[in-house]
């Protein structure tokens, strides 16, 4: 596998092109994350190294696109002098880029030094210093993880968040659905809406400072709202359905567009179900389909010129794509009888849609390349997957599976190599939506 | 350092042919300096940012609290088959009789739940909950109930009667359920 690293375009002012450094052209460009040196001898210093190391080394791992020296192999080398390392030992392992940090405790402070080095010529690559509070030592591993990602051609997800909807909150004969927000990794969950209803589908603005949801909070039945999460303030009915008589309606499944300008939704106040687009604060609602049939679950293209959705105007479910006016509508899937929830990736170095489907009466995750229309199966076993959401970088999924006996999030990179389960906390564990 | 660093990209970047081993090149500045300790950055904050804070603590929904859509009250849920929406014979029997007793009583209010089972994706079931509650509201204004008496909503497979995974949980959770308040 050749790894290019390329110039981050956001580096300068005056930058040309990104253009594509290719350190190693004969294709293994492997790291060597040695131990985190303590700069202080005391427990705090200790600990606070030991967490940074195996979360720096996980969140490298994770991206993909780099190999690395076994850690067992550190061990046949001398120790590593953090001044002035000797680069011919790290050679000698196979390593080709050496990560050196320090850190130390100081109070309720933590500090971490990084050097990221070549091996080869002890070429510096980049040098690093971060100060902040000492209670997670995961968030300066996450952001040196994210400062290597800068010398690639992708930007890092080691500090995206993944918000969900889980029922841990149930009590015996009722059930609470409410939705929570962890890290990418499955940690930190907090839990963003408090209150006893049935709380669904959550979306990312792009912003990454609000969640459109779905809330049967109001007279139990669906609309959709929208929590600014670092205010702790929400707005009900954002896209103003008629909340009583005749001709009450509801709305589900909301997704933005790609500039945060317009949400794109289903709602039934048509008489069925219809997607249709708003401005966020409900102004200038636009319906985009006109069928008898149900056509819900939009998902938008990474331009916004585009909106996929499903419709079973066929008789049974199937993905559909349209323009963002709702003109030249075209079918997407033909194999199989039943694919819903589309989540198109939002790099458009990758043009294609995930979406679950069923597949020998289970439910799997399934990505269609928009060019050759070929399917890839992204999930395979006993039980179900459903609902993928994409990273922010398109390199990974996330989707929810009952592999385990109860819904559990799960992540996989795009071409299905691996795939790990996430633990995220207590109950079931649904609707993921990968967030900025 | 960035201008730096990017100074060492783009002299790295002139210097190499794909086929060739890179040939890196310090740039002026200390940015790249490999004396250790003789660089030393400012240093940067790390922060998780603000804190996540929980919406609306203050407003759990007491009609949830008070009616589960359990199975309880006056009207019988009807039931349908898997994947479907359509009234079999013996729901048209049942909402026959159910349109008798809401005939007599014009005050109440009733929301036509349309539930399914957990087969099936999460947006799809919200549809098609949908439909089953449309269905059912439709057949019993046709029987002459007052639609002003009758509202919708779908609760897809979010709330389940039965959370088992057997044939007879997933009959019991396909259904439209009638909460009555007046």
């Amino acid at each position: 596998m050749a790894i290019a690293l390329a110039s981050n375009a956001a580096q300068g002012q005056t930058q040309a092109p990104p253009s594509t450094l290719v350190f190693d052209p004969t294709g293994v460009q492997r790291f060597a994350i040695p131990d985190c040196i303590p700069k202080r001898p005391d427990d705090a210093s200790r600990e606070a190294c030991r967490a940074f190391t195996q979360v720096l080394r996980n969140d490298l791992k994770f991206e993909g696109l780099f190999q690395f020296v076994p850690e067992s192999l550190f061990a046949a080398i001398p120790a590593l002098n953090p001044d002035s390392p000797n680069f011919e030992d790290w050679k000698s392992v196979g390593a080709k880029i050496l990560v050196i940090t320090r850190a130390e405790v100081v109070g309720a402070e933590m500090h971490v030094d990084a050097r990221v080095s070549f091996v080869d010529t002890g070429q510096t690559m980049l040098t690093k210093r971060f100060s902040g509070k000492a209670d997670n030592p995961r968030m300066f591993a996450h952001q040196l993880s994210d400062e290597v990602m800068t010398l690639t051609a992708y930007k890092g997800v080691a500090r995206t968040r993944i918000a969900f909807t889980s029922d841990r909150t149930s009590s015996k004969g009722r059930i609470a659905k409410e939705l929570f927000i962890v890290d990418y990794d499955g940690y930190n969950p907090r839990q963003v809406t408090v209150n006893n209803s049935i709380n669904i589908l959550p979306a990312w603005r792009p912003d990454g400072q609000a969640l459109a949801y779905v809330s049967y909070r109001t007279d139990r039945s669906p609309l959709i709202f929208l929590a600014e999460i670092f205010l702790g303030r929400s707005a009900g009915n954002i896209t103003g359905e008629r909340t009583s008589g005749e001709k009450a309606s509801q709305a589900f499944a909301p997704a933005w567009s790609p500039d945060g300008r317009r949400v794109a939704f289903a709602s039934n106040r048509a008489g069925n179900m219809e997607i249709f687009s708003a401005n966020a604060d409900g102004s200038d609602v636009r319906r985009l389909t006109n069928s008898a049939a149900s056509d819900t679950a939009p998902c938008w293209s990474p331009t916004g010129a585009e909106i996929a959705f499903t419709s079973n105007r066929t008789g049974v479910p199937q993905l559909w794509v349209m323009d963002n006016e709702g003109l030249n509508v075209r079918r997407l899937t033909t194999l199989g009888n039943y694919n819903d929830g589309c989540a198109w990736n939002p790099s458009k170095q990758y043009s294609e849609v995930a979406y679950t489907s069923r597949i020998e009466g289970g439910f799997e995750i399934a990505v269609v390349d928009l060019a050759s229309r070929n399917v890839r199966q992204i999930t395979e076993g006993r039980g179900s997957c459903e609902y993928p959401t994409w990273a922010p970088n398109g390199r990974h999924l996330a989707f929810s599976c009952n592999r385990s006996g109860t819904w559990q999030l799960s992540v996989a990179d795009r071409e299905a190599r691996q795939m790990t389960t996430l633990s995220a906390g207590p109950g079931n564990n649904v609707q993921p939506d990968w967030g900025p | 350092m960035k201008r730096a660093f990017l100074l060492l990209l783009l002299v790295a970047v002139a210097a190499c042919g794909p086929k060739r081993p890179p040939v890196v090149t310090t740039g002026p500045g200390a940015g790249t300096s490999t004396a250790p300790g003789t660089y030393s950055p400012a240093p940067e904050p790390v922060s998780e940012g603000p804190d996540i804070q929980p919406v609306d603590s203050d407003m759990a929904s007491s009609s949830d609290l008070s009616d589960p859509s359990g199975e309880g009250g006056p009207l019988e849920d009807v039931r349908f088959d898997y994947d479907s929406a359509q009234l079999t014979d013996a729901a048209r029997g049942l909402l026959e009789r159910h349109a008798q007793w809401m005939k007599s009583r014009r005050s109440l209010r009733i929301a036509v739940e349309g539930h399914c089972d957990e087969r099936g994706t999460v947006e799809y079931n919200l549809a098609l909950g949908d439909q089953r509650a449309r269905a059912t509201r439709d057949y019993l204004v046709s029987l002459g109930v007052e639609g002003a008496m009758l509202t919708t909503v779908s609760f897809g497979k979010e709330r389940p009667l039965d959370t088992g995974s057997t044939e007879a949980a997933w009959a019991r959770n396909r259904r439209a359920h009638f909460a009555v308040s007046r």
